[in-house]
């Protein structure tokens, strides 16, 4: 695997998958020098969804990376089985679909204070900074603490 | 102290890069994700070689 988030990004972008992206990824969007090693992000896991996504996917061999044969994202979930999160694998990395956030809520609630950049051409939405920090202080750990930290010097900054 | 030097005060003695910081955020968004995804790939060699280090020490009995 050849971890390449910003093709992953643009793909799904481009693809019409409409999400908000959260988690390390976004901390590095908003400015974090950590590193991280998958893509979170928050959508609503409709029927259409899925199928966008596999579509959008497809080319990256995605598979489930929580299940011990790897099944193929290709070939489940099956039509109207109902999800809640996603854990995938691809070529270009790991992404993480997530219906909703810890001390937060879901993708209409992070969507409606969402911050939007434009890069390369395309449009993102990326979870607000302030939002950030909550959920990363509400998941507790110490690496999440200390992204809070950090994001909550990146914040004081902004106000200068 | 007002509240902003409070965290950054807060943060220097967490061990956070405060001219890290400054420097991404001097950065377009585009290139942050450029220099991160660099990084990672990089973490992910050097992780790569260290595994293929490990497994070509031999166990020794003395």
């Amino acid at each position: 695997m050849t971890p390449d988030f910003s093709q992953l990004i643009a793909k799904l972008t481009d693809s019409g998958f409409e999400f908000v992206m959260i988690g390390g990824y976004a901390a590095v969007t908003h400015g974090s020098s950590q590193v991280t090693r998958d893509l979170d992000i928050c959508a609503v896991l409709t029927d259409e969804n899925v199928e966008l996504l596999r579509r959008a996917l497809a080319g990256w061999n995605p598979r489930h990376r929580m299940t011990p044969q790897r099944l193929s994202f290709l070939q489940f979930p099956k039509a109207g089985e109902r999800v809640n999160n996603l854990y995938l694998e691809t070529d270009v990395g790991v992404v993480d679909i997530l219906t909703s956030v810890l001390g937060l809520g879901d993708f209409a609630r992070l969507k409606s204070s969402a911050e939007k950049f434009e890069i390369d051409g395309r449009v993102c939405w990326v979870i607000s900074l302030e939002d950030l920090i909550v959920a990363k202080e509400a998941v507790g750990r110490g690496k999440d603490k200390l992204t809070a930290l950090e994001l909550r010097v990146i914040a004081a900054k902004r106000k200068l | 102290m007002d509240s902003a030097e409070k965290i950054f005060e807060e943060a220097r003695r967490a061990g956070i890069d405060l001219d890290l910081v400054d420097t991404n955020l001097a950065l377009p968004v585009g290139e942050r994700w450029r220099q991160h995804d660099g990084a990672l790939r990089f973490i992910l060699k050097l992780q790569e070689a260290k595994a293929t280090y490990d497994a070509g020490l031999q166990p020794t009995d003395r």
